[in-house]
């Protein structure tokens, strides 16, 4: 299978897949939904293993620098987020104080464990590539 | 189209190499998606490579010149007006 051809394929199946999921969530049926995801995501397995298609080098560019940005981008504003909603209600303010704004506070912390599990995701990916393309390591 | 955000992204001093690979292909009688089903890749990467956009890898750049059976200096041109690494 061409690349042309595979690219076509796979974007048949996504629209299909979430043509399925829009029908499913519509109807509020989640079994649908969940069945409809898996049998897409088993189309593309199917047709990843049958042929011989390398992922292009440039496109692999491509996604390394969107990464980057996505990154650079997401996590300073969800950290920067989860200061400002845990802040206030830190602060002592008067209108805090009858919890009717508590749900700053717990929006705040989820946001700060997301920031919290970012980090740490980003950390760990990249110690592992920094020892496999062989950094870290002192000459001897 | 530029993003106005790419400030954000970290990049490497950019190395200007210029190449023949339109020549080459048009002297194989060679189409963009013909040259790309050969070496690899799509043709939109050999058309970002002949427009001088991407910098192929060293891995793809040999093969390039494999195909068109010539060394790789005959294909790539390292742009000499750049910066000298030397000293």
């Amino acid at each position: 299978m061409k690349n042309n051809t595979y690219q076509r394929t796979r974007l048949i199946i996504t629209t299909f897949v979430l043509a399925v999921v829009f029908l499913a969530v519509y109807s509020e049926s989640y079994l649908l939904a969940a069945a409809g995801v898996l049998t897409g995501l088993a189309f593309l397995a199917l047709i990843r293993s049958g042929k011989k298609i390398k992922t292009d080098e440039r496109e692999l560019s491509v996604q390394e620098k969107a990464a980057r940005l996505t990154y650079k981008i997401y996590a300073p504003t969800l950290g920067i987020s989860a200061f400002l909603l845990l802040f206030p209600s830190k602060s002592g303010l008067s209108v805090f104080r009858n919890g009717e704004w508590l749900f700053t506070e717990t929006i705040g912390m989820v946001f700060a464990y997301l920031t919290l599990f970012l980090i740490t995701i980003y950390a760990i990916t990249y110690h592992f590539f920094n020892r496999q393309y062989g950094g870290g390591k002192s000459e001897k | 189209m530029r993003l106005p955000i790419t400030f954000l992204i970290d990049s490497m001093e950019e190395v200007k190499v210029k190449n023949k690979i339109k020549i080459f292909r048009a002297m194989h009688n060679l189409t963009q998606e013909q040259l790309a089903d050969e070496i690899g890749v799509s043709r939109q990467t050999v058309n970002a490579i002949e427009s001088d956009k991407y910098l192929p890898s060293l891995g793809l750049a040999f093969r390039i010149a494999k195909l068109f059976k010539v060394s790789i200096e005959e294909i790539f041109i390292f742009d000499e007006k750049e910066k000298n690494y030397e000293n």
